[in-house]
């Protein structure tokens, strides 16, 4: 095969899609399904992207490539990690390096040891990106320049209000029309202070907006009223020589009786990002010389700010749309010069908007809490007729001699109900709060749990780790010892009920060592929730909290999510060639995709190709 | 604390302090603190003169059964402080001479960066020239500018570094009755930033 082109829809639910192809909808998807095939794709344990999406790149289980979830766990303080990337320092005197830890071998290492180019756009889990023949954008696990997944800042002359997860609040006072404040930078470590960088806010109230005066780029930026503004190039100086830039999008969320604005989290900026986000490392910058600047952070859509009702469904939609019209404008860049080889581009954004626009689906979802839900219900399908247009846009570049695909990583489904897993594990023994403590009483960062009387504890989106001696900085379990807590807590939450809705909350709960296999298997978490259709961990179990009752609502508006049995959240997978039959999974893609460049599959990989 | 010296002599604070070349220098002053030094350069090391006797750093470290050695190349600091058996190294280089066909800052600061790679974090780095130096210790509580006699420079890493001061001493140590840093463990405002990086993730 002369070309392979995988188009990836991030969270891109089958039963969604196999509804709308029922009714004749989804063209371009209907065509190559009638050219090759379709099938669900099996997805990974746990089905998180980061996770699936190294499977992809991979072609192994996750014990293969080491990321097991989003979050992973520092045995030494028990403290919540990000999982996919780390920033290493040899010593305090040297630059600290940022490493992937994503590993295994990528399949487009294979392609370029045998000068097979490749053209790579948004892959999760590349950061810092993969060396490879041709170019490379990383996607997911890119940071925000405060160094996590996203810190958005909301201004507004209310008193009183405080940031929402990782939210900033900035109070601000209007004199004579005008606003003066700034915009929040890194943290420096040595002052604990934020650097900042100011702006200058002139309000045209009659025309329903403000204009930003800053020494950024450009000097003057406008925002109407619930409208996002372009991007403003910001610049901290950090140091007596050093500066970092920066990009910003604003919201204006309302001008009377309350001055309120909405901040995105502040984006590397192309030109000199903190740490590389291409390779090669100037690929970023001349691609934004091509199609102007656009979101670098992995998490590119602000579903905090609607979650945290800092702007609407409507301002959201519209955030999705740029973010989707950014990367056509990548993906068509790129196949207009795409001659050869293999080419990736992933949109993210129907994962981010089915989050947060699933409870429109369902009235009777918690979240609704009496919203008209008529307005939105409609805006996934749309959404997907609009990923099937970018298909088409995509297929036009293949031809006899193309292997296109279109897959997705995992599905999506409706969450209703969280499971407070720290606190199921404290009710049945395996979780001790210090004496006098009760749930409910324990922040989040497994605050007051006596580690010395500890089996068990939950973090992440249902992974249950056991505090075992020699691993655990106070781990109490002997290896002999494990099999019986493993068992005890595998018969208890298996099957569990929520009281309130006499439903099953837990299908199974799959044993790491059962699922997990390769050089990183001990990585793994001791036990994975697999939770059925509606649940999910509860909002307060990732970061170590415990809290009172076993079973919560989820009002959030992130109302959908796919977390659950791995057996429940499978993808979609196209190719315009026949494909065997059978249940193809996401470890099948890296081995087909290398046989058709005639490239043997790596030592590693699990799957084959499924073309044969 | 361990103890890396690096004795430049006759460097001059315009080249090293003004040059944004040379960026591991750069980096470590804005880690620690620097400045310009009153007095005879020569006599950053005299701790204090007692009639016909000059007690120096490496004396009275050796005295204290330290290791203590004197380089004057980087390969061969280097082996020493990748072996780990070393309390105090100093690296004594000549600026003064000139003529060489490199510009001799830019390979000390090369020199430099390499040499960074092979320290502990425990470990108190001083770079002095001609009246001129920068001072980094991570227990250090002086950041940014600070000045003061050549003869202060001594009895302020000796103190960092953990070691008693002797009495009849010449010079004042900068910290001292300050309280140094010797947090260990996640502080509050690193448990929130910790928090605070995680939870935009928007499945937590």
């Amino acid at each position: 095969m002369k070309k392979v082109i995988v188009i990836g829809l991030d969270g891109f639910e089958p039963k969604i899609v196999e509804a709308m192809l029922a009714r004749g909808e989804l063209l371009n998807l209907m065509k190559l399904r009638e050219q090759g095939g379709y099938s669900r794709l099996k997805t990974t344990a746990s089905a998180q992207t980061p996770v699936a999406w190294s499977t992809f790149s991979t072609g192994t289980n996750p014990g293969g490539h080491g990321i097991f979830d989003f979050l992973t766990r520092d045995t030494k303080t028990y403290l919540p990690l990000m999982a996919l990337s780390r920033y290493e320092q040899k010593n305090a005197f040297v630059l600290p390096k940022v490493v992937n830890m994503r590993r295994g071998t990528p399949f487009w290492d294979l392609l370029s040891a045998k000068d097979v180019e490749s053209t790579i756009l948004r892959i999760p889990c590349a950061y810092p990106p993969d060396k490879v023949k041709g170019r490379m954008l990383s996607g997911v696990g890119v940071p925000d320049l405060r160094g996590g997944f996203g810190t958005p800042t909301f201004y507004s002359t209310r008193t009183g209000l405080h940031g929402e997860a990782s939210e900033k609040v900035v109070t601000v006072s209007v004199e004579n029309g005008k606003v003066a404040t700034y915009v929040i930078g890194p943290r420096d470590p040595k002052t604990k202070s934020d650097h900042k960088f100011d702006i200058n806010i002139q309000i045209d109230q009659p025309n329903n907006k403000i204009i930003i005066m800053s020494q950024g780029q450009p000097d003057k930026v406008e925002v109407g009223l619930g409208k996002w503004s372009k991007w403003l190039k910001v610049k901290f100086k950090v140091g007596m020589m050093q500066s970092v830039s920066g990009i910003v999008r604003f919201n204006l969320r309302q001008i009377t009786p309350d001055f309120e604005l909405y901040a995105s989290p502040v984006n590397f900026e192309t030109e000199e990002p903190l740490f590389p986000i291409s390779s090669p490392q100037e690929y970023a910058h001349d691609l934004a010389m091509k199609i102007g600047r656009y979101y670098t952070a992995g998490m590119a859509e602000d579903h905090d700010g609607l979650n945290n009702e800092r702007f609407d469904e409507s301002s959201y939609l519209d955030q999705c749309r740029i973010v989707l019209r950014e990367r056509r404008k990548m993906m068509e860049f790129e196949l207009g010069r795409f001659e050869k080889g293999f080419f990736f581009c992933l949109f993210d954004t129907p994962d981010r908007l089915a989050h947060m626009f699933w409870r429109f689906t369902e009235p009777s979802h918690p979240a609704n809490r009496g919203d008209d839900v008529s307005r939105y219900a409609k805006v996934i399908e749309e959404h997907y007729r609009e990923c099937d247009e970018i298909v088409g846009e995509a297929m036009k570049h293949a031809d006899n001699d193309t292997l296109f695909v279109v897959l997705s990583d995992h599905g999506m489904n409706s969450f209703q109900r969280g499971l407070n897993l720290n606190t199921w594990l404290h009710d049945n023994g395996y979780l001790a709060l210090k004496s006098g403590f009760k749930p409910g009483e324990s922040g989040d960062f497994f605050q007051n749990v006596d580690w010395d009387k500890t089996r068990a504890f939950a973090m992440g989106l249902g992974c249950i780790f056991l505090n075992r001696k020699g691993r655990e900085a106070n781990g109490i379990l002997s290896d002999g010892d494990v099999e019986n807590v493993q068992a005890g807590i595998v018969s208890g939450l298996t099957g569990l009920v929520d009281p309130v809705r006499s439903t099953v909350a837990v299908r199974s709960v799959a044993r790491g060592a059962d699922v997990y296999h390769g050089p990183y298997a001990n990585e793994a978490p001791d036990l994975v929730v697999n939770f059925s259709e509606g649940y999910r961990v509860s909002w307060d179990t990732p970061l170590g909290g415990v809290p009172q009752g076993l079973f919560a609502d989820n009002t959030k508006k992130w109302g959908g999510d796919h977390v659950i049995d791995p057996a429940l959240a499978s993808g979609v997978l196209f190719m315009n060639k026949k494909f065997s039959a059978g249940s193809p999974g996401l470890v099948d893609l890296a081995p087909t995709i290398l046989n058709a460049f005639g490239v043997a599959k790596g030592a590693a990989m699990e799957g084959s190709d499924l073309l044969s | 604390m361990k103890i890396l010296v690096f004795n430049l002599q006759g460097a001059k604070r315009a080249k090293l302090f003004a040059n944004d070349q040379l960026e591991n220098f750069r980096r470590l002053m804005e880690m620690g603190c620097f400045g310009e030094l009153d007095g005879d350069p020569q006599e950053w090391n005299i701790l204090g003169r007692h009639e016909s006797h000059t007690l120096t750093l490496s004396e009275f470290l050796a005295q204290a059964g330290k290791d203590v050695t004197m380089f004057d190349d980087f390969t061969a600091l280097q082996s020493k402080l990748k072996s780990g058996a070393w309390d105090c190294c100093q690296l004594n280089a000549s600026f003064s001479a000139g003529g060489g066909s490199t510009d001799p800052y830019l390979d000390f600061d090369l020199g430099l960066g390499e040499t960074l790679q092979h320290l502990s974090d425990d470990t108190l780095l001083a770079i002095i020239g001609e009246n001129n130096f920068v001072l980094v210790a991570s227990n250090n509580p002086i950041t940014g500018y600070q000045d003061g006699s050549t003869l202060d420079l001594t009895p302020t890493m000796l103190e960092l570094a953990g070691y008693p001061l002797p009495s009849n001493i010449e010079g004042k140590s900068w910290v001292a009755g300050m309280e140094l840093n010797n947090a260990s463990g996640l502080s509050e405002d690193e448990q929130a930033m910790l928090r605070e990086r995680l939870s935009g993730l928007g499945y937590i």
